[in-house]
């Protein structure tokens, strides 16, 4: 019963806990980790022995917000020029979190690859195979062959990253892959880039 | 001696017999007479109802006797009782029930019909063994209220909380695939409903549409729904209905029971235990304690043509309770603990727009999955800690003070698929505290009138837990809310009427970064809610219902401030912070059959919501280095829901049962005309169950075949990501075996859901874009009482 008496007791030292504990904390800058800001492709050209030459030639897409209402990205055109091969390399980068995102691709190459469409790519117009140094299938640097005589000198390159695919899927060895989407896993990203071959 | 004795005896008997002649003569001249006097005053008649002084539950066979008159009559299933033929004068009623406190009370009956109410107190808490009604009910409303307990809460084991709900006729879940579900009463979820806990509204984050209930079903023994606008006995938000999750009441006699369920299904290899032990003290009078827990564990999900990747899930979870009553003063505390992790199915975690017309073209996921009970992202890990105390003291016979504080902590993380070592970091991270206060003064009258005068507060704080490397999706914020109310009941006979008043204010404080930017938002709410319901037997076997309540619900934080990509969903969602409150007007009617074979429960029902919250989609999409995405904004509209449950069954013999369940809802938005998405569309379920026990207890052995018919989705909004699936229909069977071994009870329940495998998708759920429901599931579940 002594206990019973002191239940009132009890009962507003365990209110007075409950609210003190419930205010919430101050909000905090949550950076965006995840988020690519600037997609880069370099072009250096190559002999007829694969040897580079000559300068090294960039083309940026950048989208400095992220994923952001109201913004959108800006894609430059891409210039090449007939006949010619080239060494397509790309870099990923996070400007938000000033985070280099390509070695974080090529540490997890087993779940990441890039594919490569578009007008670009059809028609007689250019071919690009995959030519990894790190010997693994990935699409972060390619062979680009630009035909001597192609049908047009407008085109597009729809670069695509996807993650978390199935890398043996039958087809999925092509860098044109149309079906990507069947060997599963979600796309990081989605970029159409002009193209003018002179 | 002995002379005299027989003289007297002799005597005595002459005497009798001299009245018995008397007596008869009497009667004739009585009998002669009668007809005469019948029609000149002795016409009145006397109605009333018994209730349980404690609970208000109804008596049946509740003894009630004139005095005078020597005439009597006894309460039927409602408690009703009806005397014909009195005339004028003062009489000596007795009410006598047992285990019960006789009533005697003197009624001068002077009009036609006197309607009186009796309410009969428990003789005296030693007394332990009087249960004589076998089902108590959660809550005493004149809305439409239904109750899953006993052999339907039995048949139910193993599901969650939505799934087990679906038995009631007008409930129906919407859900992320199938290990994700939320109840919908009347086209009504997340935050327009509310369900509570042993009394304390379950505070998690009820606004997503993927965020199922944080609660065990095992911890109840009888799980309600009320279908009826209730803002004002439960606070805001409960717009479409509350669901009541009980345990039993806690022992207050020695007396000790243990329950044991284990159970498995085939599709995804589910295997689930649970156990409660309910004891009361042979030492200290009126203390009783609960303990309970449950273990569930369940692999991918088997679609007929495949499986479905990630689909598992884990859950642990623990109630108790310890309990003390006397005469004058009850104490309850109250802790439980729910614990889950959430696979969800791989495919449907989409990149961008492409990505999700892509899959839903493909009609299934791209993936092959094997069966594994691993879990990988995306998932859900969520905790939920409840705890309360509750207090009542009898101030003297009529009045009752209670008290009651809850204490949640909800902790809700949210794994997506990320690159490197985010992966291994939530993308959401919430933690939400918030306490509750209930103070209300009850009281119930000797007479016609009981009711509740009451303050309550919820007190809430919500916080992103940082490192999430996600701009968080709501903000931080603090919520405030008071509200007072009083309710009143007034019983007449047949007659029950009841309303109710209320006024809340809230207030919400909410902050948060956004690109470096910190925004601050102060709002405030606050508004009046009512009802007025009444209740009329017709006769013993027939009751008519009528409730009309006004309900409110203040914007959530979500469509208040979203902004930005819903990952995984390809979709981009913007908020308003100008948005106002929702107000709502629901008229339930109800109409319940009860005979010896029929048993019929109508429901029909109309709610019109004014500034309605709804995600639109704008036709717009927004493009990214990431891809295209669709634009989705909440905007508000007037909107009308209407439509009828119905629920039925037929005893055609001893052994032989049929039953019939369906619901019809619309929802139309009355600004554009056009339909709102996600409303459940027209379906039913029938069946019939065959017992073949022995003569002597027919039902030990039982047979269900059952039929689930769901209408294809007609009503469909403007715009949707694929049309609704078409209608499909499932055949399910069941086998229960109830086995008594000495005391104790064995019941052996073998079902197989989709007997036949169908491959069907339920417009409900949020995953029929990616993916086919659930194929065939066969389940054993044994429960042991001992």
């Amino acid at each position: 019963m002594n206990n019973l008496q002191k239940l009132p007791i009890y009962l507003f030292a365990a209110l007075a806990l409950g609210f003190a504990s419930c205010e919430s904390n101050d909000p905090e800058e949550e950076n965006d980790g995840e988020v690519i800001t600037d997609v880069t492709l370099k072009f250096q050209e190559l002999n007829s022995s694969g040897s580079p030459i000559g300068i090294i030639t960039s083309f940026k897409a950048s989208d400095p917000q992220g994923i952001e209402v109201g913004t959108s990205p800006t894609i430059q055109t891409i210039n090449l020029t007939k006949g010619k091969t080239y060494r397509m390399s790309i870099e990923v980068y996070n400007s938000i979190e000033k985070e280099d995102i390509t070695k974080e691709i090529l540490e997890e190459a087993d779940k990441h690859q890039f594919f490569f469409l578009g007008t670009a790519f059809s028609g007689n117009i250019m071919t690009i195979t995959y030519d990894d140094q790190s010997g693994k299938r990935l699409g972060l640097s390619n062979k680009l062959v630009v035909s001597s005589s192609p049908g047009t000198n407008n085109a597009q390159m729809r670069v695509i990253l996807r993650h978390d695919l199935d890398k043996n899927f039958p087809g999925a060895s092509n860098p044109n892959f149309t079906n990507f989407v069947q060997a599963g896993g979600e796309t990081d990203l989605d970029i159409t880039f002009p193209v003018v071959i002179n | 001696m002995f002379h005299k004795l027989w003289f007297n005896s002799f005597e005595a008997l002459t005497f009798a017999t001299v009245l018995h002649y008397q007596v008869i003569l009497f009667l004739a001249v009585f009998v002669l007479f009668s007809k005469e006097s019948y029609a000149q005053k002795c016409n009145l008649i006397l109605r009333g109802k018994i209730l349980h002084r404690e609970n208000d539950n109804s008596i049946e066979a509740a003894y009630i006797w004139i005095l005078e008159t020597r005439t009597g009559a006894v309460s039927d299933q409602n408690g009703n009782f009806i005397i014909r033929d009195l005339c004028p004068g003062t009489y000596t009623i007795t009410v006598q029930y047992l285990g019960h406190k006789e009533i005697r009370q003197t009624l001068n009956l002077t009009g036609s019909t006197t309607n009186q109410t009796f309410r009969m107190e428990e003789e005296s808490l030693d007394l332990g063994g009087v249960e004589v009604h076998g089902h108590r009910e959660a809550v005493q409303t004149t809305t439409a209220v239904t109750s899953l307990y006993g052999e339907a809460l039995l048949q139910s084991r193993g599901e969650s909380l939505g799934e087990s709900l679906k038995r009631i006729a007008g409930v129906t879940t919407f859900s992320t695939g199938n290990t994700i579900s939320k109840p919908v009463i009347h086209g009504m979820h997340s935050n327009r409903i509310m369900i509570l806990n042993n009394g304390i509204r379950l505070e998690g984050q009820q606004w997503g549409a993927e965020h199922a209930p944080e609660i065990d079903p095992f911890l109840a023994d009888e799980i309600t729904v009320i279908k009826g606008a209730e803002t004002v006995r439960y606070g805001p938000e409960a717009m479409g209905g509350v669901i009541l999750v009980n345990p039993p009441s806690l022992p207050t006699s020695k007396k000790h029971s243990t329950e044991i369920h284990l159970l498995g299904a085939s599709n995804g290899r589910m295997g689930n235990f649970a156990a409660s032990h309910l004891g009361g003290s042979e030492k200290i009078k009126g203390l009783g304690y609960r303990l309970q827990g449950s273990v569930k564990r369940a692999g991918n999900v088997q679609s007929p043509d495949y499986i479905q990747a990630n689909t598992g899930m884990s859950e642990y979870n623990f109630s108790g309770s310890v309990g003390y009553s006397s005469k004058k003063l009850g104490v309850e505390a109250y802790y439980s603990f729910f614990n889950t992790e959430l696979g969800i199915l791989r495919d449907a975690h989409t990149g961008n727009l492409s990505d999700l017309v892509n899959i839903i073209e493909n009609g299934r996921p791209f993936t092959n999955a094997d069966f594994t009970y691993k879990i990988d992202n995306p998932k859900q890990v969520v905790l939920h800690h409840l705890a309360k105390i509750k207090s009542h003291y009898h101030l003297n016979t009529d009045w009752k003070l209670n008290f009651q504080y809850g204490f949640q902590l909800n902790s809700r993380q949210e794994f997506d698929r990320r690159r490197g070592e985010l992966n291994s970091r939530p993308s959401l991270d919430l933690e939400l505290f918030t306490n509750t206060v209930d103070i209300f003064l009850d009281h119930k009258l000797k007479t016609n009138w009981s009711g509740s005068f009451g303050l309550n507060v919820i007190q809430q704080a919500n916080s992103n837990i940082p490192g999430t490397g996600v701009t968080p999706l709501i903000p931080n914020y603090d919520m405030l809310n008071l509200g007072i109310y009083v309710i009143e009941k007034y019983l007449k006979g047949p007659l029950e009427l009841e309303g109710g008043l209320r006024y809340d204010f809230r207030t919400f404080d909410a902050a948060r970064f956004v690109s470096g930017e910190l925004q601050e938002a102060e709002l405030e709410y606050q508004n009046f809610s009512a009802f007025f319901g009444g209740l009329y037997h017709l006769s013993p076997h027939f009751a008519f219902t009528s409730n009309f309540g006004t309900a409110w619900r203040p914007p959530n934080v979500n469509e208040l401030f979203s902004q930005g990509l819903h990952h995984g969903a390809a979709a981009v969602e913007i908020g308003d912070p100008t948005m106002v409150s929702e107000n709502s007007l629901k008229w339930v009617n109800g109409l319940e059959y009860e005979s010896e074979k029929i048993l019929v429960e109508l429901t029909a029902y109309a709610n019109h919501i004014k500034n309605y919250i709804f995600l639109s989609p704008t036709g717009e999409t927004f493009v990214s280095l990431r891809g295209t995405f669709n634009v989705y904004e909440y905007l508000q509209a007037d909107a009308f829901f209407y439509g009828f449950d119905l629920s039925g069954s037929y005893t055609f013999s001893e052994r032989i049962n049929g039953y019939l369940k369906g619901s019809i809802i619309r929802a139309k938005n009355l600004d554009e005309g056009n339909y709102f998405p996600f409303i459940p569309s027209d379906r039913m379920d029938w069946g019939i169950s065959i017992a073949f026990g022995k003569n002597s207890n027919p039902n030990s052995d039982r047979i269900t075949i059952g039929n689930v018919l769901v209408a294809q989705q007609k009503r469909e909004p403007d715009f949707d990501l694929a049309p609704a699936p078409p209608a499909y229909a499932l055949f399910n069977l069941g086998y229960q075996k109830k086995l008594q071994l000495a005391e104790n009870q064995l019941n052996i329940g073998v079902q197989i859901n989709n007997v036949f495998n169908t491959e069907y998708k339920e417009y409900m759920n949020r995953f029929r874009y990616f993916t086919a429901d659930m194929g065939r599931n066969i389940l054993l579940k044994l429960n042991y009482q001992f």
